[in-house]
């Protein structure tokens, strides 16, 4: 009996073994400016090799040493985004959030940061399909939580287009392999992963609509005081062609002015 | 045509295991949390105490009967829009609480089980000597249960360990989430997901042999 209580006792004792604390607390020096982002949106937050890298990386990193701030990213699904900007969890969000008036009722947004396109995209074959109205009785993918389903909604009072939302970008992958007929994105983030992804999708038509894009910030006082600060440090990074240099990194044209 | 990379596969592993740890103690945590539910459970259950016999069906019965992912979505997204103090829950806590909830119901009916197996001569011998019946549970009964809770128990903490992938979709950084991540920049989602995979099999196959061995101690008293 003894030995099967002892058996007993080392299974417990085994389970809390890889119990270790994960939150390791920042000194309060500098101040800590956090970032939500999805790190899934190549080029302008993603990980490769477990390393969060990007457009938006780059440019919070430059606000940052304006500011003389330290910035803490925070990654999340971008559905989860807006949730931990509501509990405070983080200060701003930083993933190409384009300003929809929803969105500017609800929340005060920083200096435009980014002008880019709502476009549409198709498989390479795809010869059907080069604006909205071709898109009726087709499917098409939007990411989850993302605008361009609210876009394409007020464009198709009838509800003639079959809205698929995709946690994460799946709809690449599904465009690809033809199980759905196109997909919404911004230009510049399509462009570049068709590129690196060596995909066999292709931009059609004109852009459907222009994204206005900053970083949203909840309406109190703690906030606006940030976002003051934000407001003046993109303006001098403007100024000093800084954000010119980060989008010419990422994209080889300048996307951060209209 | 893209064709399998071997290499990037390969590369994928390094980031997944600096990960496991997560994996591995939102597992451990919650297996440990949901034991100690379960085990309450059980004796309510086995002395059908009246009011808290009942509580404990409604338990057993509403975590079993709604996925895990919904009760997930529940806790982190859901309470806070009620329950405005619960939005300090970060995304692991929150899982951990899920995962324990959940699997506390099913392991709650594997030790039920496991003690109505015991004879009930038991107890009358118990009492016979002296033993209360807090004694008598403690003593003899729980242990006997014990070891023929183990394999049901196991298979409980195994689908947990699997069930941890699900905290991904609330924002955990574990090994689910990194192979996500990484395929959505590089666009290699078999690699990434095939490696993943294999993580988890390794880990479910390192438990069993775990298990056997648990086992033979445990079955030494019975085998002559």
């Amino acid at each position: 009996m003894k030995k099967i209580t002892l058996a007993f006792i080392t299974m417990l004792s085994l389970l809390f073994v890889a119990c270790d604390s994960k939150d390791a607390t920042s000194t309060e020096n500098t101040k800590i400016i956090k970032v939500g982002t999805s790190g899934g949106y190549y080029p302008f937050t993603y990980f490769e090799n477990d390393k969060l890298q990007g457009f938006e990386i780059d440019v919070w990193n430059a606000i940052g040493e304006k500011l003389n701030s330290e910035i803490e990213f925070k990654t999340s699904k971008f559905s989860g985004l807006f949730g931990m900007l509501e509990t405070s969890k983080i200060d701003t969000i930083s993933n190409q959030i384009t300003m929809t008036d929803k969105r500017i009722e609800k929340y005060n947004f920083a200096t435009p940061y980014v002008y880019d396109g709502a476009q549409i995209i198709v498989h390479n074959e795809t010869a059907e399909i080069s604006s909205l109205d071709d898109l009726k009785g087709k499917k098409l993918g939007v990411g989850l939580g993302t605008n361009y389903a609210d876009i394409v909604r007020a464009y198709d009072k009838n509800n003639e287009i079959e809205i698929i939302t995709y946690e994460g970008n799946g709809f690449q992958q599904d465009v690809k392999l033809k199980r759905i007929d196109a997909y919404i994105e911004d230009r510049t983030s399509a462009v570049e992963a068709i590129k690196k992804g060596n995909l066999p999708l292709k931009l059609v038509g004109e852009p459907i609509k222009v994204l206005v894009n900053s970083f949203p910030f909840l309406k109190n006082e703690k906030s606006s005081e940030l976002l003051n600060d934000v407001n003046k440090a993109i303006d001098q990074l403007r100024a000093d062609g800084t954000l010119k240099n980060i989008s010419m990194k990422w994209f080889n044209t300048d996307i951060t002015k209209k | 045509m893209n064709t399998f990379d071997i290499d990037y596969t390969l590369g994928i592993f390094p980031i997944l295991l600096k990960y496991v740890d997560i994996t591995l103690s939102m597992a451990f945590i919650s297996t440990a949390i949901a034991l100690i539910i379960a085990v309450l459970i059980a004796i309510i259950k086995t002395f059908n105490t009246k009011v808290l016999s009942q509580i404990a069906d409604v338990y057993i019965s509403f975590f079993r009967g709604t996925p895990l992912l919904v009760q997930l979505f529940l806790l982190y997204y859901g309470l806070p829009q009620i329950f405005p103090s619960f939005s300090s829950l970060d995304a692991y806590t929150a899982s951990i609480l899920g995962l324990s909830l959940h699997f506390s119901a099913y392991m709650a009916e594997a030790i039920r089980g496991a003690i109505s197996s015991i004879e009930k001569g038991q107890f009358e011998a118990a009492e016979s000597l002296g033993m209360s019946q807090t004694q008598t549970f403690i003593y003899i009964i729980l242990p006997q249960a014990i070891r023929v809770a183990i394999p049901s128990l196991m298979n409980n903490f195994i689908d947990l360990l699997k069930s941890t992938s699900l905290a991904f979709t609330l924002g955990v950084p574990e090994i689910m989430a990194k192979a996500q991540l990484e395929a959505s920049s590089s666009f290699k989602y078999f690699e990434s997901f095939l490696a993943v995979a294999l993580v988890y099999w390794a880990l479910v196959v390192s438990f069993g042999y775990l298990q056997k061995l648990l086992e033979k101690k445990l079955n030494k008293a019975y085998s002559k």
